[in-house]
């Protein structure tokens, strides 16, 4: 791809991600418009990876080569979009049931499996090697077993939380106080990577290889804040007292 | 006197904070610090173990399930594990069911094969994009090609010669889901805990905590967190590269994070006993 | 009517759903076909399911903008932003890379796609800041403990953070990532795994009531 689709490319790139950081100090046309670009952009960039990815290889090609049988998904999917017909919108029951029940299916022995009898496994498990645990194995292993069932009382809403039940559902509560501070720790993390990643591409566009777009687009914004003020400004001393 | 500097100090405009942000994390970037992690978590010397130790040919599926809003920490542990792979002469499968991945992969795909003079079709191949995992994954444990009969190219899958032998997870010898979504879950009920399939994760840092329970039933057999996971994956391979120096540049942020909601607090308790 | 309106489908969902289910514990051939097919038919009706969402949008948009509604030029922007991807997707044939060479597609989904997207996500580092100094306020012992938690997070992962640790607490000889890991592999699981429990459970419930057709709500009105 020749230089000036990339010297472009990272114009719009630094150009756009400057507008939408721009909502920080203020709202302002900028951000809208690259809000409703996103918009856009987002729904054009599933609508392609659909239309390529599975309506053609999946739907079309069988078609062309006279597999027939595709024709029935395909009508429960155009079934969906009779939703926007009210006289018709019943049709859509037809798709929908047949995401939901195979959905549902699916749904319950991997659950029951994976994230039920797995879990309750999981936490009873160490205690199978009991004689040759080293001791803090042991507290620990007591600790978690504790805290599941301390969890899960406090989650228990079929019986009201006095005496004993509450003693154990507030322990139950400093267990997920740990779970989500730990879970807001990684948080922090996790969005200052994003942020990274955004100032990284900033910095790369701040080249003289891309005419310092960053730069630019940056000051630009700040010129646009700074006379916006000062118009406003003059507005407000214009206007009558009252 | 002071207590008004303390309100004061309480109710400071917010952007001043985001300018400080922006100031501290843009400043690492222009001059790094230099720092590594100190030490290596256990759930990554597990994943990095477990990969090490596969036989040259294995096959490995590679499930790329992020898009660019997780990329920043996601794809340099897609990297990484995509170098180790090929620096041990796996076949790897790649699969996607996030539809912002296929670029991403398109491009991550686009430089670290070169690197270790890999081919496509021979070394490596790119399946396209499945809109649901859940069904592709329960399909692929009794004949991988009903879903998967073509690559992104449009190209017989079962004719390519990284996939010789390879007909369901029988033929796989590790499922690695790099997923900024539920997906991880999903390898691990219909693949894993079903069918017997050794799965390792990479996943961003506010989804790791949940995974513990997986790890400790042996559900998962390693897991790389965040871009922390990146970097020291990256000091495993020895390649140090985006997660390297996203964790340096994190570095003084946190920090930042950390002495202003020491300091609010701190305010706080002094304000309530003047 | 009420047979082919709400008869037939919630027999539908009864009769996929327990078939489904039943697959899972029948290893016969029949049972592997059937769900085979049943999961090429789902691949092929949720990329349908798409296009109600994007009819839905383009609709709402029309509408702002037929009714010259407030802020209605920026609905314009969402037809730009659709058309700077799908004509892209059109003129490449789907394709992000033509061997090593960035195709329009390609240069789209990096310059136009990529920046949006992550930028949207970044800016939810700021506010995180913001609200951690603003509103993160230790009132009991509970968010004490969850101050603790968070603190051995924010800093155990960075290395300037182990390096303070190392000049505060190095007598301990226990490092903060230490700490860490103990924390991500004891009590959190504990936390955690309660979690799982508790939402396996409303699952299960869930899914077996919409296959017995006691939840009838995604049918919307009749």
């Amino acid at each position: 791809m020749s230089d000036t689709f990339l010297i472009a490319g990272a114009w719009i790139s630094a150009g756009l991600t400057i507008f939408l950081f721009s909502f920080l100090y203020k709202d302002n046309p900028f951000f809208k418009v690259a809000e409703h670009l996103y918009l856009g952009a987002g729904m054009g960039w599933w609508f392609q990876v659909y239309l390529y990815g599975v309506l053609k290889p999946k739907v079309w090609i069988p078609l062309m080569n006279h597999d027939w049988m595709v024709i029935i998904p395909a009508l429960l999917g155009l079934s969906l979009i009779t939703q926007f017909i009210p006289k018709i919108s019943w049709v859509s029951r037809y798709g929908f049931t047949f995401l939901m029940g195979y959905g549902s299916g699916l749904a319950i022995p991997a659950y029951l499996a994976t994230d039920f009898i797995n879990q309750i496994g999981g936490t009873i498990q160490p205690f199978a090697n009991l004689a040759g645990m080293p001791a803090f194995a042991l507290f620990n292993a007591i600790l978690v077993a504790v805290g599941v069932i301390c969890v899960l009382i406090y989650f228990f809403f079929s019986v009201e939380h006095k005496g004993a039940i509450k003693k154990a559902s507030n322990v139950g509560i400093y267990f997920l106080m740990i779970y989500f501070g730990a879970a807001f720790g990684n948080t922090v993390m996790a969005r200052f990577s994003l942020l990274y990643g955004r100032f990284d591409t900033l910095y790369t566009f701040s080249a003289s290889k891309y005419l310092y777009a960053t730069q630019f687009i940056l000051v630009g914004m700040i010129v646009y804040f700074i006379a916006h003020a000062l118009m406003n400004r003059g507005k407000k001393e214009t206007e009558p007292a009252h | 006197m002071l207590k008004e500097k303390l309100n004061a100090l309480l109710k400071i405009d917010r952007r001043w904070i985001f300018l400080g942000l922006a100031v501290v994390l843009f400043g690492a970037i222009m001059r790094p610090l230099g720092l590594i992690n100190k030490k290596i978590s256990r759930d990554t010397q597990n994943a990095y173990d477990f990969i090490d130790k596969l036989p040259a040919g294995s096959f490995v599926i590679l499930s790329l399930d992020y898009d660019p809003a997780t990329s920043p920490e996601l794809n340099p542990q897609a990297m990484a594990v995509a170098r180790h792979a090929f620096r041990n002469n796996l076949r790897v499968g790649v699969v996607t069911y996030a539809a912002g991945a296929t670029g991403l992969i398109e491009q991550l795909f686009s430089v670290v094969p070169a690197e270790f003079k890999k081919e496509y079709g021979k070394d490596y191949a790119i399946f396209p994009y499945q809109p649901n995992a859940i069904a592709t994954l329960t399909q692929m444990a009794s004949d991988f090609y009903g879903i998967y009969d073509k690559d992104k190219d449009g190209k017989d899958a079962r004719s390519l010669p990284v996939m010789r032998g390879v007909k369901n997870y029988k033929n796989v010898s590790l499922v690695v889901c790099i997923a900024g979504t539920i997906m991880v879950d999903w390898w691990v009920q219909y693949a894993g805990d079903k069918y017997g399939v050794p799965v390792i994760a990479g996943v961003t840092a506010i989804t790791q905590p949940g995974y513990g329970p997986y790890l400790q039933k042996k559900q998962l057999k390693g897991l790389m967190g965040g871009m922390k996971g990146a970097a020291e994956y990256e000091h495993l391979i020895q390649t140090p590269g985006k997660g390297t120096s996203g964790i340096d540049a994190l570095s003084l942020a946190h920090v930042m994070v950390a002495a202003l909601i020491i300091i609010s607090n701190i305010a706080i308790i002094i304000l309530k006993y003047l | 009517m009420k047979l082919i309106k709400k008869n037939i489908p919630l027999a539908i969902v009864s009769v996929f759903g327990m078939l489904t289910l039943l697959t899972y514990f029948v290893p016969h051939k029949h049972s592997v076909n059937f769900l085979e097919a049943m999961n090429k038919w789902e691949n092929i009706v949720s990329a349908f399911a798409f296009f109600l969402g994007l009819v839905s949008l383009f609709y709402s948009h029309y509408a702002k903008i037929s009714r010259k509604a407030d802020g209605w030029g920026y609905s314009i922007f969402v037809y730009i932003g659709f058309l700077a991807i799908a004509v892209p997707a059109y003129v490449s044939h789907g394709k992000n890379m033509d061997g090593s060479v960035l195709t329009f597609l390609g240069w789209a989904f990096q310059y136009i796609y990529n920046p949006l997207a992550s930028t949207m996500f970044a800016v939810l580092a700021f506010y995180i800041v913001s609200t951690a100094y603003k509103s993160f306020r230790i009132k009991s012992p509970q968010a004490f403990v969850l101050f603790v938690a968070a603190m051995f997070l924010i800093l155990g992962n960075v290395p300037l953070g182990q390096m303070i640790w190392d000049k505060i607490f190095g007598w301990t000889s226990y490092a903060i990532s230490d700490i860490v890991d103990w924390i991500l592999h004891v009590p959190a699981i504990a936390g955690k795994r309660g979690i799982m429990i508790g939402i396996s459970i409303g699952v299960i419930v869930t899914a077996l009531k919409i296959i017995f057709g006691i939840e009838r709500q995604y049918l919307g009105k009749d």
